[in-house]
């Protein structure tokens, strides 16, 4: 990790319709390191992932990015055209699914047979392992998830958290929510509680 | 620019009855239009081009019902304005990509309609020109209106954006109306290019607007 943050979170505080989300919240990411951020239900996680992307602002405070030029983003929506099929999805987002980076990948998720299917005929888990797909052969340099393990098998959590752990290996920074425990070396920090 | 302008060229083609289906409605009002009335008579030439204007006017209407919903109900906007900073150049080339497949199409088939309809020739530098820039305006305010109401129901975006397209219609009426009697039409085909070119610009850049507001 290197010693100045690539984000400032500064005392920022959040609410809808007055009703208060998060309070002072105040934290820094630094290259290399993942932060987790938890809560209860309607404690304002995705709000504050989307705060950090610059989709909604803060009711205060200040959100400082350093020299970051990308972020990839996979939220509760999974950015995939039902009426396409899996190659197709890749190509909209810029991967060729005959690459041999993007046929490993699609092999490790048990989807490289499935590239000339319709993204409406696979499962909730299945399209959820392709939207993956997009993020962890993206070149950003920060990674933000919002609760990217739901739908999926145990064995397929493992091989996220894992690819998680590369990406982390390969100095890129992660914002992730999740209900479901990763074991991934994170930082917590906590949202809501009022 | 170039690489949206592919993807979402893409995206749409794939799409085949958002474009295809379009055209053949387009179609079906024109071809059974005559069919309702005396085919002999002098009328049909007089009101035809009513017909292909509001034809065109429904048939862009119905084609961009969804042009921007599906991207925002999957995530695609959402995912855009965090990777890209440019959601104008988004909106600017959808537009542009639904007048290509769409706007150009029911232009020339348009045309070629008014020619069977008239038996000139002459009906062509009446029609296309006409049609062409018509069909690019309609779509720019459609799009305005379903982008206002984005998750509310498209009714709702054609309601508001009817009234900014009647001067459209009361221009293409008083060019059919000078062709009949001999005059100059291209002081008002100008007129409406003038319109088209501040709508090119502007439209899109308020939608993404809109879109921005909607995403927040």
């Amino acid at each position: 990790m290197s010693d100045s943050p690539m984000l400032e979170v500064k005392n920022i505080s959040f609410s809808i319709n007055q009703n208060r989300l998060f309070q002072n919240l105040s934290f820094d990411l630094f290259k290399g390191q993942a932060i987790h951020v938890k809560g209860a239900n309607g404690s304002g996680k995705s709000s504050l992932l989307r705060i950090l992307l610059g989709i909604s602002s803060p009711s205060k405070g200040d959100i400082i990015w350093h020299n970051i030029s990308k972020k990839v983003f996979l939220g509760h929506k999974n950015v995939l055209k039902n009426y396409l099929t899996v190659a197709d999805n890749l190509h909209l987002h810029g991967l060729d699914a005959a690459h041999p980076e993007v046929k490993s990948m699609l092999q490790d998720l048990n989807l490289h047979n499935k590239t000339e299917l319709l993204v409406g005929n696979l499962s909730y888990g299945q399209q959820k392992k392709l939207a993956l797909v997009r993020i962890f052969l993206n070149t950003s340099n920060v990674i933000i998830l919002d609760e990217p393990c739901v739908g999926l098998d145990d064995q397929t959590r493992k091989l996220i958290t894992s690819f998680l752990s590369s990406e982390l290996n390969k100095n890129k920074s992660i914002i992730y929510t999740s209900h479901i425990p990763l074991e991934l070396s994170s930082k917590e920090v906590m949202v809501g509680g009022f | 620019m170039f690489i949206i302008f592919k993807l979402e060229l893409f995206k749409l083609r794939k799409k085949l009855r958002a474009w295809l289906g379009p055209i053949l409605v387009f179609l079906l009002i024109t071809i059974s239009f005559p069919l309702t009335i005396e085919l002999a008579s002098d009328d049909l030439k007089n009101v035809f081009y009513s017909v292909l204007w509001i034809a065109s006017l429904l048939t862009v209407m119905v084609s961009v019902e969804g042009i921007f919903l599906e991207d925002y109900e999957d995530g695609t906007l959402e995912n855009f304005s965090v990777t890209n900073d440019s959601l104008f150049s988004m909106v600017l080339m959808k537009i542009f990509i639904y007048w290509l497949l769409i706007g150009i199409p029911i232009s020339l088939l348009g045309t070629f309609f008014s020619i069977s309809m008239s038996g000139q020739m002459s009906s062509l530098n009446v029609a296309l020109p006409a049609m062409l820039i018509s069909t690019y305006i309609f779509i720019n305010l459609f799009s305005l209106g379903n982008s206002l109401s984005l998750n509310k129901g498209s009714v709702l975006g054609a309601l508001i954006t009817m009234p900014l397209l009647f001067p459209i219609l009361i221009l293409l009426g008083k060019i059919v109306l000078n062709a009949n009697f001999g005059f100059e039409i291209y002081n008002l085909l100008l007129l409406m290019l003038g319109v088209l070119l501040l709508i090119i610009v502007f439209i899109p850049f308020i939608i993404s607007f809109i879109i921005r507001t909607h995403l927040e």
